[in-house]
This record gives C-alpha cells, sequence and structure tokens, in this order.
C-alpha cells in the first residue's frame, strides 16, 4: 500500500541470500523457520520493528524485504538458523540492496542449479578410501557429499553426510570408478 | 583483511574433510582457516589435499582436552612441539585457571562451557600469561530459548572481565562441517547481539593470524628470538 506523503513512506532493503542444505527446503518452510529464528532471537518487539519478509525463493537463491536501519540484526536472524524442518541447512547473505530489481541483477546468480539437479547424474557411484568409505550422494564442481557406511561417522556433527572434495580423491587411493581422481573426466565442469 | 576462523574440527571428529572446509571458508571470504580437532582426533584426514584448494591459508592446530591440571600441562606441551596453534578446551573452574597459568596455551575456548564465569584469579592469570580467550558462537545458533539467554548472560560476563584485564580475544563458530561456517560479517552481526563492541569483533577475528605468525618464528626464550 502506497502512502500519500513520501515522507511517512517506509524505507526497504533487500537481501540476497543463499542456502546450503543437505536436500531441497521447501520455501514454506523456510518462511516458517526465518520468522521463528527471529521471535526467538529478538522477541516480539524486535520482531515487529524489523518487517522481515520472504519475497522470493528457488530452492538456492532468495530474497527477503526488511527495514533499511535493521540489516545487520536480519543478518544475525539469518545466521542463527541451523536447520530447516530437520533438513541440516546455512543461509548466507550474498549482498543487500535497495530495489528488488538491483539485488536480483547484482546477486542472484540467472542460472542457478538446484540439489535435484547436481545430483542427477549421481547415482550409484562409490568411494573407498582408507577410513572413509560409501556412496556419492551430490556432487557440484569440486564438492563432493558423501553418505558414509558407517553411521556413527556424522554423529557429532549433526549431518547426514560427509563433505569431501576432489582434491581427497587424488593419489593414494584405489579408482572409485576408473579414473584416477575418483570422477568422471569432464563431469561436473571439471576440466580434465 | 586477515579474518581467519580459529577452531574448526574436521574429519575423523567432524563430518567435513580439512579441503571441503578451506574451499567452503574461501567462498565466505576468510583469509585463512585453523583446524583444531580435539585430542584424540588429532590424526587429520588428507591434511595433504588442502594444498591444492588455492586462494586460502590453512593451519592445523589441536584443541587439547584433559582431566587435570597435570594432564592438561603435559599435553600442551607435547601439542606444543608439534602444531602452530594451541587451544585449551575450557569448561570446568579447575581447568580454565590451570590453562590459564600455562603461557605455552594460545587459546582458552568456551571458558563459559560449565555456565561459570572465568573468575578474577584465572582472568588476572591469563593477562600474565597471554593467553586470549575465544567465544565460541555456536550456541548462539544452536540453542533457543531460556538456554540461549543463558548462556549469553555468562558470556557477557566473561567479556566484561577480559575487558577489565585487556585479555586478547577472539571469536569462532567451532564448525564441524561446513553448514556450521560463518561469514565474518554474519559473525560480526552475531556477536553484536552477544554484547561485543564492533572494533572488539575486529580484533578477535584478526587476532588468530598474528597468534600464528607470532608462533612460527623461533624463539630461544621469553622475548628472545632466533633470527
Amino acid at each position: 500500500m502506497r502512502s500519500r506523503l513520501p515522507v511517512l513512506r517506509m524505507r526497504r532493503r533487500y537481501i540476497a541470500f543463499q542456502v546450503d542444505s543437505e536436500e531441497i527446503v521447501p520455501p514454506r518452510k523456510l518462511a516458517a523457520e526465518i520468522i521463528y529464528a527471529q521471535v526467538s532471537l529478538l522477541g516480539d518487539k524486535g520482531a515487529s520493528v524489523n518487517r522481515l519478509k520472504l519475497i522470493s525463493f528457488d530452492g538456492r537463491f532468495g530474497l527477503l524485504r526488511c527495514s533499511h536501519t535493521r540489516v545487520d540484526e536480519n543478518r544475525a536472524v539469518l545466521a542463527t538458523i541451523y536447520s530447516v524442518d530437520g533438513i541440516r541447512a546455512a543461509l548466507h547473505v550474498k549482498g543487500v540492496s535497495g530495489t528488488i530489481k538491483a539485488a536480483t541483477e547484482k546477486y542472484i546468480p540467472k542460472l542457478s542449479l538446484t540439489i535435484a539437479e547436481t545430483s542427477a547424474e549421481n547415482d550409484e557411484r562409490r568411494i573407498e578410501l582408507e577410513g572413509v568409505s560409501g556412496w556419492i550422494i551430490h556432487s557440484y564442481n569440486r564438492e563432493i557429499d558423501l553418505s558414509p557406511d558407517e553411521i556413527d561417522r556424522t554423529k557429532g556433527s549433526d549431518t547426514r553426510y560427509l563433505g569431501l572434495t576432489s582434491f581427497d580423491l587424488c593419489g593414494g587411493c584405489d579408482d572409485a570408478d576408473g579414473t584416477a581422481d575418483g570422477l568422471r573426466q569432464g563431469d561436473n565442469g571439471i576440466q580434465p | 583483511m586477515t579474518y581467519y576462523e580459529s577452531c574448526l574440527h574436521s574429519l575423523p571428529e567432524g563430518s567435513d574433510s580439512p579441503s571441503r572446509l578451506a574451499m567452503a571458508a574461501r567462498r565466505l571470504g576468510y583469509e585463512g582457516i585453523i583446524i583444531c580437532n580435539h585430542t584424540g582426533f588429532e590424526k587429520f584426514f588428507r591434511p595433504d589435499a588442502v594444498r591444492s584448494v588455492k586462494g586460502i591459508k590453512v593451519a592445523f592446530g589441536t584443541e587439547v582436552i584433559a582431566n587435570n591440571p597435570r594432564a592438561l600441562r603435559s599435553r600442551v606441551a607435547t601439542a606444543r612441539v608439534r602444531f602452530p596453534f594451541v587451544a585449551v578446551h575450557g569448561g570446568s573452574e579447575e581447568m580454565n585457571k590451570s590453562a590459564c597459568e600455562d603461557p605455552e596455551v594460545d587459546v582458552l575456548l568456551h571458558p563459559e562451557e560449565g555456565r561459570k564465569i572465568l573468575g578474577i584469579a584465572a582472568a588476572k592469570a591469563a593477562q600474565m600469561n597471554q593467553v586470549a580467550i575465544g567465544f565460541d558462537l555456536h550456541p548462539l545458533i544452536r540453542l533457543r530459548g531460556s538456554s540461549r539467554s543463558r548462556w549469553l548472560e555468562v558470556v557477557q560476563r566473561n567479556l566484561n572481565l577480559a575487558r577489565k584485564f585487556d585479555l586478547a580475544i577472539t571469536i569462532t563458530t567451532g564448525a564441524k562441517s561446513h553448514f556450521d561456517l560463518r561469514a565474518p560479517r554474519e559473525l560480526q552481526a552475531l556477536a553484536a547481539i552477544a554484547g561485543f563492541e564492533s572494533y572488539e569483533i575486529e580484533e578477535a577475528l584478526k587476532y588468530p593470524a598474528r597468534m600464528l605468525e607470532r608462533n612460527r618464528r623461533k624463539w630461544a626464550a621469553p622475548g628472545v628470538e632466533i633470527l
């Protein structure tokens, strides 16, 4: 709703953020988690001043609207998010801008891959290193998420998968699927 | 910007390999990280792989756990020879005090874990021996409700002691996976909620880099350097 007097208009900032998560996070659950985290950290009164609202979220990148003086508090609120609907997740602020258009153009990449797309080709691939073995769940650039055979491995850190990189697979190990570093060459954007 | 994330835990203690933590920290804008596994997990998973990750400095350290002061002293002495960064897992009053009295210790981490404040004697000893106080912000992220407000209260009191005795401060998330890592600006916002001043946070994030640089030089005796 537009105010008649321009001086009374509420000023806004748009926060572009990225979600790192183990599985795909539903937008509704994310919005609920943000609101819960905000009320828990700042209380009802703090939340009323914040005017935090989820504008859009595509599974990886999203946009939030908030009051222009409360950006730092909102950063703290987003940093306290630990899991969304039981899925381990972390929100990282990419940037803050004054309009939706500028925030989208500056901070949200046009071609963003969701987790489902990155994991499409990684079924049924196995890694066996000394001390760690399991099935690859996702791999994105050089980052690999591994579902370990021993479930106790991830107990202390509260995650479901182990995080490795392709550098860990190089050298000194049996080839996982016939290539030297355990990744198919040219796969996932890695140049041979 | 020389921001360092000082106390991360990698495989086999956490769930990420050192190189994965390094990549995640580089993306968040850190200049370096120090991976400090607790006593008993010091055999890092593929530490050589971090050399392939360009654009970030990775150092390995250790976080000593001990049940009594004697064990602490001997473990710190052996760790000092092996690692450029030695932290102590604080908690009980006795451990906090004996860590502060040991000049070989770099950082006393989360002294508030036992819900007790540091104590004036320990703070004085820390000032004499140049032991920094490490504030682990993980409870601020993980806890909700009354337990978090209790934690905030104890941290506030420790912070007042650190200000009074002019102790060095470091801030960390104590991450065990890349999901626990937070960018420097997010840490700043979190620490501001916990009551830190902005210049303190800035200093705290830069402190581990200075500490590492000092520890890597060769010292013949306190105050005597071999050039």
